[in-house]
């Protein structure tokens, strides 16, 4: 069955919007492609930023309008508005990490993270939560972190929060997310509205391509040209290959320079200041570090590695739902999410949007049994369970190891705890998606058939087998490995973000978490990094 | 390419667990992986774009070739040489040593393909040889199966072409100032 194929929905067309990157560089902006950069040349400047991601976007802006030369490192490359066209193929080779194949060291999950300037938040769906408080006090009560309750965190989200303009979707929800609202509605289950980083949304779709018309307020179209503006200077196509250390200072970056294809092109140059904040991601920072044997007496760096484990389940409808058109995320339920805090996992529900290639992927399978649920692609919906990892003792997420060429590999494993909170996150969906009228449902495992009632689903549902590579685990959100908090023997940097055994490297970014978050992360960083550059600038006003 | 003793093989049978990383570095051992990429393609090896083309209209069914017709095979070979030319160090390596036992008749029929190659298969024997490895109780037979399944729709369904089978309407369109 090849349904709907003639069907021309009204979309819009995309046309007038400007490229305020192809703007800014015109007019001057200090930009350049790291193999521009001459072969072993030195840039000296007043802080160097590994990243260009939530926390280094937004560090650079701190940083640069309160007058420091700010150099900001990017290993992916520079792509802007007039390269956003809402094409899969393009996205993900430009715009992600091993072209959106990143996987775990088995296989078994896969990892969707950004790897261009802006870093994940060009790539992002845009929800935009505040770090929930429970979180905040565990950290504080686990890890000793100060200075990070719900009250001192709160003035640093509304600050971000104004920056992005971050608000709950005032428009009328896709079907696909709609679905979630109306089954959950059945059930009693609590819902709300997802806040989103948009100004002037047109409600496309496609905010995992990166944004074709300057909408999503990631940091590629605010903070990163706000720093442009301000004297600070954009490296791009450039690897941090180690720090260069002496005693307990970082002197340095040494930079490989990537050519057009991603792989070291034999130019290098070295940047040098007083000042190196990393803001490279969970899985790359902590290779980074151990890359460049950072002093790490504990044996700490690339540990408590997090996700929030995904899994995925389907169904199939009656009515058209569209599930790749309209802002992909909207309605989200915590009511499955604080049940206890350090008990069994507790976990978010939300829904992706449903691209072809992607949703190929994630219905898993081959033949015609793929090739009919993919058929049905107008008619799916699919709902997401993020599972919140990292507050039990069987809940430690996963570590980063290198490989031979110093790239990082990541050995993450579902274990039980996690699997339970597997099969309970199925359940909950396919009984929220019969009750918003489903006629089918599958479970994302590949021995799942489409159950035809919730009865059916319940009984199925429970019998699934664990086999790993044998379900969709993915994540989005990359978190921990230089966990934060004054405890030593468990965490790498301080409440200020500053690592504990260097006097002059910081981490302002997700990896510095001590466990997952709970809900999208991208807030989450923007308020810390946020709080921590404030706070380096005053030590750094104060030392002069 | 690789002949082995008789006795040689029947170790490698008696644990197939390890037939695919033994298969793999034998595989490099006698100069499977040092083979050129084929003409046009940074990494795929003649070898492995047969492969992936016999795999092709099993794992994608009717889908395939769809209207892309005697230019999906290259198309569908093409985009996966990009992508896998993207991974990481330790992901590449891991599918590189899958295709590279793929190449290796004795190493492969222990894995469960027991054809002289891959061009000659049947559509059964490859669907036969996808379920054994599906839900078989060896994990690198499984990741190899997720991972090649995962790949090969990817890089297929994000075509354009082939909306039509999805019953994708396609994005809307973008005209840059």
């Amino acid at each position: 069955m090849q349904n709907n194929n003639q069907r021309q929905p009204d979309i819009p067309v995309v046309a007038g919007i400007p490229d305020p990157i192809l703007e800014g560089i015109a007019n001057g902006w200090k930009v350049r492609e790291a193999i521009e950069v001459s072969d072993g040349s030195l840039i000296e400047t007043d802080v160097i930023i590994i990243g260009t991601g939530a926390g280094g976007g937004t560090t650079a802006e701190i940083l640069a309008r309160a007058g420091l030369k700010v150099l900001m490192l990017e290993e992916g490359p520079l792509k802007s508005t007039n390269d956003f066209r809402m094409d899969e193929r393009e996205a993900y080779r430009d715009l992600y990490q091993e072209s959106a194949g990143r996987m775990s060291k088995d296989g078994a999950m896969s990892i969707l993270q950004g790897r261009c300037v802006g870093g994940t938040t060009v790539i992002n769906w845009t929800s935009s939560f505040r770090t929930p408080e429970p979180t905040l006090n565990y950290w504080s009560e686990e890890f000793g972190v100060e200075g990070f309750s719900s009250a001192e965190m709160a003035p640093w989200f509304e600050k971000m929060e104004q920056r992005l303009n971050v608000a709950p979707w005032q428009v009328q929800p896709n079907e696909n997310n709609s679905v979630l609202a109306r089954g959950a509605t059945q059930l009693g289950i609590d819902w709300h509205v997802i806040p989103r980083n948009v100004s002037g949304c047109w409600n496309l779709g496609y905010c995992g391509t990166g944004c074709p018309t300057n909408a999503k307020q990631s940091m590629l179209v605010t903070t990163i040209p706000a720093a442009l503006d301000n004297h600070s200077e954009l490296v791009y196509s450039a690897r941090a290959e180690r720090l260069i250390m002496e005693g307990r200072k970082v002197l340095g970056v040494e930079v490989t320079a990537l050519g057009h294809d991603n792989q070291p092109s034999g130019k290098r140059f070295v940047a040098k200041a007083p000042h190196v904040i990393m803001a490279c991601g969970a899985i790359n920072g902590p290779a980074l570090l151990l890359r460049s044997k950072a002093p790490d007496p504990h044996k700490r760096i690339g540990k408590r590695t997090f996700f929030h484990p995904t899994t995925f389940c389907f169904a199939e409808f009656e009515q058209v739902i569209d599930p790749y058109y309209g802002a992909p995320q909207s309605i989200y339920s915590d009511h499955f999410q604080w049940l206890e805090v350090s008990g069994k996992v507790g976990y978010k529900l939300e829904v992706p949007p449903l691209q072809p290639g992607l949703t190929s992927v994630l219905l898993l399978g081959h033949g015609a049994q793929h090739f009919d649920d993919i058929s049905k692609l107008p008619n799916l919906h699919a709902m997401i369970a993020l599972l919140r990892d990292g507050f039990h003792p069987d809940s430690e997420g996963g570590s980063i190891e290198l490989a031979s060429d110093g790239t990082p590999i990541i050995d993450y494993e579902i274990n039980d705890y996690l699997w339970d909170g597997v099969l309970r996150s199925w359940l909950t969906m396919a009984e929220i998606q019969f009750a918003a009228g489903a006629k089918a449902v599958r479970a994302s495992h590949v021995d799942s058939p489409w159950f035809r009632s919730w009865e059916e689903a319940k009984a199925g549902i429970s019998q699934l087998e664990f086999r790993s590579n044998a379900f969709t685990a993915g994540s989005a959100h990359c978190m921990g490995g230089l966990a934060m908090g004054e405890d030593q023997s468990r965490c790498l940097v301080d409440s200020h973000g500053k690592y504990h055994h260097l006097d002059n490297l910081y981490v302002f970014d997700g990896s510095a978490f001590p466990t997952s978050i709970g809900a999208n992360p991208q807030l989450s960083i923007y308020g810390m990094a946020c709080k921590q550059a404030n706070k380096l600038l005053e030590t750094i006003k104060a030392s002069v | 390419m690789f002949t082995t003793s008789r006795r040689g093989f029947l170790q490698l049978s008696a644990s197939s667990a390890a037939a695919l990383t033994v298969g793999a570095s034998l595989a490099g051992l006698t100069g499977c992986s040092k083979v050129p990429a084929a003409e046009g393609y940074r990494l795929l090896r003649s070898g492995d774009i047969e492969f992936l083309s016999a795999l092709a209209p099993v794992i994608l069914n009717k889908s395939y070739p769809g209207t892309l017709a005697a230019e999906a095979p290259v198309r569908l070979t093409k985009a996966l040489d990009t992508l896998i030319g993207t991974l990481e160090d330790y992901s590449r390596s891991q599918l590189v040593q899958l295709l590279d036992v793929m190449q290796v008749a004795p190493i492969r029929a222990v894995m469960g393909a027991q054809w002289g190659s891959w061009s000659e298969a049947s559509a059964e024997q490859i669907e036969a040889f996808l379920q054994d490895w599906k839900t078989s109780s060896i994990q690198l037979k499984r990741m190899g199966y997720g991972s090649l399944c995962k790949l090969l729709t990817m890089c297929w369904y994000s075509q354009p072409e082939t909306f039509v089978s999805s019953g994708y309407p396609g994005a809307p369109k973008k005209i840059p100032a």
